[in-house]
Formats: C-alpha cells, sequence, structure tokens
C-alpha cells in the first residue's frame, strides 16, 4: 500500500520497502524516523514506537488505576446498555452519561496531566466549550434542515422494516460492532479525504491549529468541518435504539481518549485496535508526515488496514510553529484562504494583477 | 459616560509593592521572560513597559492578554508596580452568554414557525406504520438483555426536542459562570506570577 503525501527525498535512500517501525526516538536530531516508506519527525519531534513510549509513574495504587481505568469503563458502559430496560435506553441518557464522562476525565486531566504543556487553563476552556456550544446549539439547529439527519428523516419515512429484519436478528454486540465500525470507516475516508483534497483541507485546518490536547479540542474547528464530520449514518440506526446506543458508546469510551491530557497504559490490544491519545497526538504533530497518519476516530485498525497507521506519540502540536488560531480566524479561515487562493490561481491563469511577481 | 465605568469588564489593574532598594530595571529585567514569547512585542523605556500579543500560544503564561502597560513609579514609601492589562479572552467570555441567547431565542422562532406550518400539513397526511414484532437474537435472549421495542415516535415531542432552547441556555449559564470565574482567577494569577518573578527566589515579604 502507497502511502500520500510528499515523497521526501530521503525516501529514496538504499532503505527496506516493507514497513519498518524503527522504534527510534527523537532526540534533538531532526534525522527522523523511517516508517514504511516515510520519514516521520523530520520537521518537528516526535516519539515512534510503542516501547518508547513511557509509561505511567508512581505507586501500585497509580499503575493499577491508570492501566485499568479504559477497560473497565469500557466494560461497564458496554454492560450498562446491554441490560438497561428500554425506558432507560434513550437518546437523553446516553447525553447525560457522555457529560458525566468528560467531566470526570477533566477531573483526571486536572490530577494527573501527561504534558504540563498540555494543561487546561481558563481561557482553552472557555474557548473549547465555545466550540462544544456550537455543537449543541447552532450545529444541531442548522443539521435539522441540511445535514444527515434530513436525509436519514427522508430515508426512514420510506422504510420497509422487513428488509431490515436480518440485521435486527444479529447478536446486539455485533449489530453494534457493525453500525461503529461502517460508521467510522466512513469518517477515516471524510478525514484522509480532508488531508488530501485542498477544499476540504481548508475546512479542517483551523483544528490542526491546537497546540494541546484536552477533553473538548474535539470540537474545536470550524463549523463547516463539524458539520461535515458529522455527516454520517449514525442517526440511521435510531430504530436499533440499543445497538446504536451501543455503538455510541464505543465512540464515547474509546474515542474520547483521542483528545485527552492523561496518560494511561493502554493494554496491548486496546492500542492494536483502538485509537489512543499517543495515535492522536502523532497525528496533530508539528511534523507534516506525521500528520498524514492515524485518521481513523475509534478503529485504528483501519489505519492499520490502509496502511496509514503509525504508533508512536508527540507533545509538540500544531501548525505554523505552533501558532495559535484565534477564534475569529477558524471561523473564517476556510472562505479567506480558499479566496486567496483562489485569486493566486485565476490571476496566474489570466494574467491579471497576481500574476505580477511582488518585488 | 467614563469608560472606566464598563471597562474593568476586560481590563485589569492593579499594582504591587517592589521590594526595597528594587530598582526598576531590576524589576523589569525579572519581568523580561514573560515578553519573549512567540506572537509577544514589548516596547521599555525607563520605568514602563507596554506590550502586545498576537496569536500567544496556549502556553505563554499571560496567554489571556493581548496588551498592557506595567508602569514602576518611586514613592516615599518605595517603588510600586502599577500593571494596566487587557484581554479580549474576558471580554468574549463576558458577551458569550449574549450570543447563546441569542441561539436560544432563534430556536424557539424557528419552533413557532415550523409549528404552524407543520399543523397546516399535518390534516393531509395520516401515514400509519403496521406494528412488527421485532426480532431478538437467541444469545441476546439468554444473557438476559431486554426484549426490543420499536421506539415509539412522537413526531410532536420530537419536533419539541428539536427546537428546545434548553442547550443554549445551559451555555449562557456555563459562560456566565467561567466568566466571574475567569476575572477573579486571572486577576489573582497574573498578580501571583509578577509576585513571584520579581521577587525571584527570595521569600514573599509582607
Amino acid at each position: 500500500m502507497t502511502l500520500d503525501g510528499p515523497w521526501t527525498p530521503s525516501s529514496s535512500l538504499g532503505v527496506p520497502s516493507k514497513p519498518v517501525e524503527t522504534g527510534k526516538q527523537y532526540e534533538g536530531g531532526m534525522d527522523g524516523v523511517r516508517v514504511g516508506k516515510r520519514i516521520i519527525g523530520a520537521q518537528a519531534p516526535v516519539t515512534v514506537g510503542w516501547e518508547n513510549i513511557p509509561r505511567v509513574e508512581g505507586g501500585p495504587v497509580r499503575q493499577f488505576v491508570f492501566t485499568w481505568f479504559q477497560p473497565t469503563m469500557l466494560l461497564a458502559l458496554i454492560a450498562f446498555w446491554y441490560y438497561a430496560p428500554n425506558s432507560i435506553a434513550k437518546t437523553s441518557t446516553a447525553i447525560g452519561i457522555g457529560i458525566g464522562f468528560k467531566v470526570l476525565l477533566l477531573a483526571l486531566e486536572w490530577v494527573s496531566p501527561r504534558h504540563e504543556s498540555w494543561r487546561l487553563t481558563w481561557k482553552e476552556l472557555v474557548t473549547d466549550l465555545f466550540y462544544v456550544g456550537l455543537g449543541y446549539t447552532l450545529l444541531s439547529m442548522v443539521e435539522n434542515y441540511i445535514g444527515s439527519d434530513a436525509v436519514i428523516e427522508a430515508v426512514q419515512g420510506n422504510l420497509d422494516w422487513d428488509k431490515l429484519a436480518w440485521f435486527m436478528g444479529l447478536p446486539l454486540l455485533v449489530q453494534a460492532f457493525l453500525i461503529s465500525f461502517i460508521f467510522d470507516f466512513g469518517q477515516y475516508w471524510m478525514h484522509r479525504g480532508m488531508h488530501n483534497w485542498y477544499p476540504l483541507w481548508l475546512t479542517h485546518a483551523p483544528h490542526h491549529f491546537i497546540t494541546q490536547l484536552n477533553i473538548n479540542k474535539g470540537a474545536v474547528g470550524n463549523p463547516v468541518e463539524l458539520f461535515l464530520i458529522g455527516l454520517g449514518i449514525g442517526g440511521f440506526f435510531d430504530f436499533l435504539p440499543r445497538a446504536a446506543l451501543l455503538a455510541g458508546t464505543l465512540g464515547l469510551a474509546v474515542g474520547t481518549y483521542q483528545h485527552i491530557n492523561v496518560r494511561f497504559n493502554s493494554p496491548r490490544w486496546w492500542r492494536f485496535l483502538f485509537n489512543t491519545t499517543e495515535h492522536h497526538s502523532m497525528h496533530h504533530s508539528q511534523d507534516y508526515e506525521a500528520t498524514r497518519s492515524n485518521y481513523s476516530s475509534t478503529w485504528i485498525i483501519i489505519d492499520r488496514v490502509f496502511g496509514t497507521c503509525v504508533d508512536g506519540e508527540a507533545e509538540l502540536l500544531g501548525m505554523e510553529g505552533g501558532r495559535r488560531m484565534s477564534i475569529r480566524e477558524t471561523m473564517t479561515y476556510p472562505f479567506t484562504e480558499g479566496w486567496k487562493t483562489m485569486k493566486e490561481q485565476f490571476g496566474n491563469r489570466f494574467g491579471g494583477p497576481m500574476a505580477m511577481p511582488a518585488e | 459616560m467614563n469608560r472606566r465605568f464598563i471597562d474593568w469588564i476586560w481590563h485589569i489593574r492593579g499594582s504591587l509593592a517592589l521590594a526595597p532598594r528594587q530598582s526598576s530595571d531590576d524589576a523589569f529585567s525579572r519581568l523580561d521572560p514573560l515578553f519573549h514569547q512567540g506572537g509577544t512585542s514589548h516596547d521599555r523605556t525607563n520605568d514602563t513597559l507596554t506590550f502586545r500579543k498576537q496569536d500567544q500560544a496556549a502556553q505563554d503564561k499571560m496567554s489571556i492578554f493581548d496588551g498592557g502597560i506595567l508602569r514602576i513609579e518611586n514613592g516615599a514609601g518605595g517603588s510600586v508596580l502599577h500593571y494596566h492589562l487587557t484581554s479580549r479572552a474576558l471580554l468574549f467570555c463576558f458577551l458569550a452568554p449574549l450570543l447563546f441567547l441569542a441561539f436560544a431565542g432563534a430556536t424557539i422562532a424557528i419552533g413557532k414557525l415550523e409549528k404552524s406550518s407543520a399543523d397546516a400539513a399535518e390534516a393531509s397526511k395520516k401515514a400509519e406504520k403496521k406494528d412488527v414484532e421485532l426480532p431478538q437474537h437467541p444469545i441476546d435472549k439468554a444473557l438476559g438483555a431486554p426484549a426490543p421495542e420499536k421506539p415509539k415516535k412522537d413526531k410532536s415531542e420530537e419536533d419539541d426536542k428539536k427546537h428546545s432552547p434548553t442547550a443554549a441556555y445551559v451555555f449562557a449559564g456555563i459562560f456566565a459562570t467561567l466568566y466571574v470565574v475567569g476575572r477573579i482567577l486571572e486577576d489573582r494569577l497574573v498578580r501571583s506570577l509578577f509576585k513571584k518573578k520579581l521577587l525571584g527566589s527570595e521569600p514573599l515579604r509582607p
């Protein structure tokens, strides 16, 4: 599987063509590490390879908590949604649990930050919550009319329930897995598309200006992007409430850890199957090649299948040397940048004033 | 109206007594590292330092501020540092509840509009779906998962939820609370930051 992205000169050196993670840790030098056909970490510090990633430090209780927290919460949430009576298994309960879980994780960030440089400040919290607030209000208002919700409602209006009996007859956890996996598969390609097609990238770029990972950082970005990434088949399955809620809980109990300032000793099977903070910090690194990896939201195994997974982590995040993008620029960036590029393109093509080199 | 009556919303003012015999030169050189951050420009004369910040990093200890003036005045009782800092983040947080209240208003207005058009359309539409028995896999039955039931969709109830302004009200409340917290917290934080820098490793003086 070839990886997309520009070919770096060093890629043509005599090197193994099979993907090999050398596990070399970056320590000051800007040599980078060869992963498959790419050099990761030539522009900014990253750590490649699980064996180089530090483990949680501290006493046995701390080790225990930060090793078992993730699997225990996942199992507990799955058990809850599996057995909850129909009267409780509702979206409103899921929203409540989601908020409660995030508050718990915020507390964990507070008591046990992964990096001091990612520590949540008042300003960061306010900024993050502003985007979260937009998601709950403005975006949900818009999605009623032009997003996937509107399409799904139209499709469901003409649904023949008998044709879906085969899916509903599957074991509940299989249904939930399929819903989660299919949804994430769509997200993977939308996200990868955003990193490869300029018009989509314009909407996604503001999200890459974040310089630290905190619980609500997933919401930070241009609303157009949040709208696009929200498109999906998730809502389609609301006629299978329990399976859809179980699928949603996978997203909550796994996908949430993409953006969190806490270190966990995630089990090997977890980090093989699921996206982790480590994977996503790599994706947000200031190193260009590193950002072109780990696109999935929950199932990192999709990245493994398509050859875009890089196991590792980064602390130094962002774009343009870690410049923080203001809320105002985040809102206007896709349009102003798009306009600039169009002017350059058309200026060049038609010999307009933009074709003149600045002197 | 005197602007000072409202500009406390995003302006933070304060003063700190310097240590006895501490010169303004020494004080400013101790504070100097704070103004060598990304996106920060500063200008210093004998007793005054002005700074501006743009796109400041989250890791900048003074990231909440976009500009300010620090002045050292020599009085009979010793030198005093007076600072006057401005923060767009504080102003933004102060105004954010209004924005979310506007969203709440818009949600209610759209809901009313929709309802009147839906009422007109309702009479002509009476599509009833037949009730079907939903299947459940034997494994789930054996493990004791509750039997599935088709979601009872009450259209009007769902529409009400779609047009509920509750979320917007909650966020207006969150930002109002955050403003109060931030205005007090950031005032104290910057004071203790200056104090720590000015006194260096020396013990705090009363």
